[in-house]
């Protein structure tokens, strides 16, 4: 079939499901979810249909692109670009993306919601679609705005609760606080490029008939800043926890916030060198605080939130570093792996009858073994155990600010390697504690004492996620390095072309089968500049520093389970960090003060400023200005009446006294 | 059957023969009146799109004009006034507006509470007519003639069915709007003055048109004149400063009213200088350029946050619907082709947005008795098919894709680009503005938990979801605006045609960045010139 057609299909798919939710299948429950799911499903096969019929062109142009409105030569376009980024990215959210659905359906069941729930799922699945594909700035600002409000509506799912409610409108709002640079951003390269779609923008850089400007960077990357929740916009991030854990796992994990990161690495030929600059210090200092403040938290999906942040901070810091191709192989990782936490949380909260603090838990090992061991998988993936995912991507950046620090020998780069250094000590510091307290010793609380395992429809992605990917999916990825496995076979399970990115980023171009972003090749600040897993790993080799660097990383990771271990202890009832240091826990659990001043800013600020407003515009313009026109009319009235014409002839001549003289000034006689 | 003409004046001539039935109709009984408004409000709304349907296949247009025909009504050898109509690609969306909200906002009315409801109607329906006649008359005296006949029956309804605040708001809306209606008018004949009272250019603006495309008049005239066209036309549509009448007369009207008023009636200043003042006068438009610009941002950063401040919903409601014509007249400061193509569609969208909230509003009122949200808060779950809507319509007219709205508010933006850079950062602001107060309003009616005054003003009262005669306005008002959200070719294309046509559009831009004495101000075209190609 046509790719066109495939296209068109995969974005129908998820549509249709939403429509049909929406009208007929509000009280649909078990229905809905079947629709919604056979949904995902339909959207993984057409999916995989494309990733392997696809030759590694890119696909775009006026083929692959319907007009959606027109003024004039300003034109909005509904048209798809289909590049190795995106082939990455459509594998990581339709595989991901269906096995959540599936696990839903077992998290939701008693839930009395499940039409609008599976709905929002689907309208999410189409926005994000929209994304991935996008061809233009126009196009991806729309379905960027369209997954704000999929995320809106599910963190709003237990609408009854005031948390949830005042959780959903500080996302959406936050979000459009970013989406505000990210529009003026839009506006400006429009006009500056002449063209919002990105095959023609980058075109226009590499011939150098254009330069990528700084200002628009900079304001695109608000977007970034606000969907993958970095400073100052990564309040809403840990409050969104609030939707069910699905959501949590699928949008605030494992996608949408990555969406931030794609939406980046999409535009990277017209991000200059400063603009990576500022996202790389703004994501690595995020890595490290958020990776601190999961120790100030006792709900279990409130500390992964800060876990999810930390890691943003590793893809943005990738980013930064010049690496795009790892930045988005963090993100397949994490996907695999941060989706698994989210849904272990979900499958332990749903046991243990929505309790979600650690504290009360305890001892789960035994009760619920399949989600305790794919856990245990996801958090050594995590933290970075050599051969689980998360190693190939999370060791590669932590390495690879070191080998650019080397070899353009700036030492900001050691300073950037130091945080995610510490960062990745704070990931085992917070994963061990959560993996000791929630699933060892014995059960905190009468619910966790009674806890049992989940069903399949839960552990089923559980395993598949959980256990073979949190462990196995660098594998597939690894046929580049050193050691193989099964002879590199794994490679040839996923279509090479979804990988090919996170192992060469635009390294391709050399060869001639990409577009690449020979803007850049000017003044490439390192010589990796542009690629991804590999060109990392020359940085990390030619710094001569390889085993150091391996060995300070593994070191980290070490002394995190092994401090937690004697710190914390087995199945502890009570934070023994807060009850010994309580200043330093409330520190922590305040991550960083940003809420009472955001609080303070909108409650002392934004309100009084709002309500003066109110009342000068009360007072002034409908005071003064209505009265001052009938006080006017009074004087007319008075002046009549000293002439002595105060009856209805005299109103009439007052009356074409006017109309002459604004005839006349309209006239151009006065 | 009939010629197009024919269905234009019919469209005209079928509500004001209901309306005069219904005013002798006191005899009628309920399920009479509702069958004759019935009438009254649907024919009009089939022809309009009946008409839209097929007008992007029309040929033999007349001046772009499709549809014309006229009636001698004996006033064109003494004063060059005729009674001609016909439909232009910017008319022909406004023409549809009026059908549509017509319709919704007549369903609404016959099934509400009101009491005398044949005398209701009938008004409404003397709105409707003067609503369809304004955006299909050429003829320029009847341009203002009809709406002058729908912004009567305004006066009379807020004074009678009105609510608590009504007199004073009525009061204040009569002092606004006669002001602003006198401007405009002396603004209209100044024009017609300009051909030296031509009678063979006739008072139309087909002729006008050819006038002025042919002779040139003086700058300062020009300017003038689109002073009293912008103030006159600005204080019909609550340009900032003189936007006060506008939030309470709409929370005082009676809601079909309002919605007819803030969804249709308003626009006439918008289409007036859309397609009369910057197309006949475009001087006099670029002179007062950046006034336009900057009372706009009043519209969108002041009045944002005054709306903000609101907690009564329906205040709050007037005041977004006064920040939104914010957008709409940035769009004409443009007046460049897509700035103007943004401007016609944000109208468009915002006048069933707006009468989808008001319509909300009410069913909101009339489950809780009061329209203080802060005395609200869990409507959802009791709820949440009406819960449903608010959301999706507060999401529409905060600008979410997926919604007509989106489309104006977007373009509106990118083209604002093009000679005023500076303001589009403030405009686009808006956007944040506007999600504060929309987000709000439903999250404090239908999320979290219930209030104790809402609790204690139930009782045991049980609260139904939305009802029938409440959704189905509702739905006709959302799924128009989802289909142009998801469509927006279905009316931009026509707009698209009159505006490339207008060689005021077109060149006007260029003026704009001329008289500005630099080219497009765009830093970063200046830095290719500096050294090295650095960039910023």
């Amino acid at each position: 079939m046509d790719t066109l057609a495939l296209f068109n299909i995969l974005l129908f798919i998820p549509l249709v499901s939403a429509g049909i939710i929406a009208l007929f299948l509000r009280r649909g429950g078990i229905v809905a979810a079947g629709v919604s799911v056979l949904a995902a499903l339909g959207i993984a096969v057409v999916s995989f249909m494309i990733l392997f019929g696809w030759n590694g062109e890119p696909l775009g142009g006026d083929h692959y692109s319907y007009t959606w409105l027109e003024f004039g030569t300003y034109q909005i376009n509904l048209g798809y670009y289909f590049t190795y980024e995106s082939a990455t990215m459509l594998a990581v959210v339709a595989f991901v993306g269906f096995f959540i659905h599936v696990f839903s359906v077992g998290y939701m069941d008693d839930d009395q919601n499940k039409g609008r729930f599976f709905g929002g799922l689907s309208i999410f699945m189409f926005s994000m679609l929209g994304i991935v594909l996008a061809s233009n700035l126009f196009m991806i600002f729309i379905f960027w705005e369209l997954v704000g409000f999929s995320s809106y509506m599910l963190i709003a799912h237990y609408w009854d609760k005031d948390f949830a409610a005042a959780a959903s409108k500080k996302a959406f709002i936050v979000n459009r606080i970013g989406d505000f640079g990210f529009l003026v951003g839009i506006a400006w390269a429009y006009h500056y490029f002449g063209t919002a779609d990105f095959a023609e923008i980058n075109a226009l850089i590499a011939s150098g008939e254009k330069h990528a400007v700084t200002g628009i960077g900079l304001l695109l990357m608000c977007g970034f800043l606000g969907k993958s929740a970095q400073f100052p916009l990564q309040v809403w991030l840990t409050d969104a926890m609030a939707g069910p854990t699905p959501v949590s796992a699928l949008i605030h994990a494992a996608t949408m916030v990555a969406a931030g990161v794609y939406f980046m690495v999409r535009i990277f030929f017209l991000l200059t060198p400063d603009v990576l600059e500022v996202i790389m210090w703004i994501c690595a200092a995020m890595a490290m605080l958020a990776g601190f403040w999961a120790l100030g938290q006792s709900d279990i999906k409130k500390s992964l939130a800060y876990s999810t942040l930390s890691h943003l901070g590793y893809m943005g810091t990738a980013l930064g570093l010049g690496f795009p191709g790892l930045a988005i192989m963090h993100m397949a990782m994490h996907a695999c792996f941060k989706a698994t936490l989210f849904l272990c949380s979900g499958s332990v909260i749903h046991a243990c009858h929505h309790e979600q603090d650690m504290f009360k838990m305890g001892g789960l090992w035994k009760k619920m073994p399949i989600t305790g061991t794919a856990f245990l998988f996801a958090t050594l993936s995590i933290a970075a155990v050599p051969m689980f995912a998360g190693y190939y991507s999370k060791d590669t950046i932590i390495g690879a600010a070191f080998g650019v620090g080397a070899e353009t020998g700036n030492s900001a780069y050691y300073g950037v390697w130091a945080l995610v250094l510490i960062a990745a000590l704070t990931t085992s510091l917070y994963m061990g504690r959560m993996f000791y307290v929630v699933f060892l010793g014995k059960p905190n609380s009468e619910k966790a004492e009674h806890a049992h395992e989940s069903n399949l429809w839960m552990t089923v992605p559980l395993i598949v996620l959980g256990i073979f990917l949190s462990l196995g999916a660098g594998w597939f990825a690894s046929s580049t390095l050193d050691f193989k496995w099964a002879n590199g076979e794994m490679t040839a399970m996923l279509p090479t072309d979804a990988t090919t990115f996170m192992m060469d980023g635009y390294d391709v171009a050399e060869d001639g089968s990409h577009a690449g972003d020979t803007a850049h090749h000017v003044d490439k600040p390192h010589h990796g500049y542009g690629g991804g897993f590999t060109a990392a790993h020359h940085a990390i080799d030619a710094s001569g520093q390889k085993t150091m660097l391996e060995g300070s990383s593994f070191a980290m990771m070490l002394l995190g389970f092994i401090f937690t271990f004697f710190y914390y202890g087995l199945g502890p009832s009570k934070d023994k960090l807060q009850t010994q240091l309580p200043g330093l826990y409330n520190a922590l659990a305040k991550h960083g003060w940003f809420d009472d001043i955001y609080d303070w800013y909108v409650a002392e600020v934004q309100e009084r400023f709002a309500n003066i407003l109110a009342t000068l515009d009360q007072l002034l313009i409908s005071g003064l200005l209505v009265r001052g026109t009938a006080g006017v009319a009074g004087l007319f009235g008075m002046v009549s009446r000293s002439l002595h014409v105060g009856n209805i002839h005299g109103y009439v001549y007052w009356f074409l006294a006017g109309v002459l003289f604004f005839g006349a000034f309209a006239l151009g006689m006065l | 059957m009939f010629s197009d003409f024919t269905l234009l004046l019919l469209s005209i001539f079928i509500p004001l023969s209901a309306a005069v039935v219904l005013f002798f109709g006191k005899s009628l009984g309920n399920s009479g009146v509702r069958l004759i408004s019935a009438i009254g409000f649907m024919l009009p709304a089939g022809i309009a799109v009946y008409l839209w349907m097929k007008f992007n296949a029309q040929e033999n247009l007349i001046d772009g004009f499709a549809y014309v025909g006229g009636c001698d009504l004996g006033l064109r050898e003494s004063v060059g006034i005729t009674l001609l109509l016909g439909l232009n690609g910017i008319s022909m969306p406004l023409f549809l507006l009026a059908g549509i909200v017509g319709l919704a906002a007549g369903i609404h009315a016959m099934y509400s509470q009101a009491e005398r409801l044949h005398l209701y109607m009938g008004l409404l329906l003397v709105m409707q007519a003067g609503l369809m006649g304004v955006f299909c008359s050429i003829d320029i005296f009847f341009f203002y003639f009809f709406h002058e006949l729908a912004l009567i029956p305004t006066f009379i309804m807020i004074g009678l069915w009105g609510g608590e605040g009504r007199r004073a708001a009525a009061m204040e809306m009569t002092v606004y709007l006669t002001l602003g209606a006198m401007l405009s008018l002396l603004g209209l004949i100044a024009l017609y003055g300009q051909t030296g009272w031509d009678t063979a250019t006739g008072f139309s603006l087909i002729g006008l048109r050819d006038y002025f495309a042919h002779h040139t008049i003086s700058e300062a005239v020009e300017s003038n004149i689109f002073a009293l066209l912008l103030f006159g036309f600005g204080i019909l549509v609550s340009l900032f400063p003189f936007h006060s009448w506008a939030p309470r007369g709409y929370a005082n009207a009676p809601t079909a009213n309002a919605m007819l008023h803030a969804g249709v009636l308003k626009k006439f200043g918008l289409y007036g200088l859309v397609q009369i003042a910057a197309p006949l006068i475009p001087h006099g438009a670029l002179a007062w350029n950046d006034w336009i610009v900057w009372l706009a941002l009043g519209n969108i950063l002041i009045i944002g946050f005054v709306t903000i401040a609101q907690s009564d919903l329906k205040l709050m409601i007037g005041y977004s619907s006064v920040m939104h014509m914010g957008y709409i007249f940035l769009g004409i400061a443009t007046m460049s082709v897509v700035g103007i193509g943004g401007a016609v569609m944000l109208m468009f969208a915002h006048g069933i947005s707006v009468a989808l909230m008001f319509v909300l509003a009410t069913a909101v009122f009339n489950r809780t008795g009061t329209y203080d949200m802060k005395a609200i808060g869990g409507l959802g779950p009791k709820a949440p098919v009406l819960a449903g809507f608010f959301v999706a319509a507060s999401m529409a007219s905060i600008g979410l894709p997926g919604f007509a709205n989106f489309w104006g508010e977007f373009t509106i933006f990118i083209a604002l680009w093009e000679n005023h850079p500076w303001a589009v950062a403030p405009a686009v602001f808006g956007v944040v503005i506007s999600a504060i107060y929309g987000l709000r309003a439903a999250s404090n009616i239908f999320f979290g938990s219930q209030t104790k005054a809402f609790t204690d003003s139930l009782g045991h009262r049980e609260i139904g979801d939305i009802t029938l005669a409440e959704r189905a306005p509702a739905t006709i008002l959302l799924v128009t605006l989802a289909f142009i959200g998801l469509w927006p070719m279905g009316i931009s294309q026509s707009i698209q045609k009159a505006v490339e046509a207008d060689p005021v559009y077109t060149h006007a831009p260029a003026k704009l960045a001329e008289r500005d004495n630099a080219p497009a101000i765009n830093i970063a075209d200046t830095e290719a010139s500096l050294p090295g190609g650095q960039s910023l």
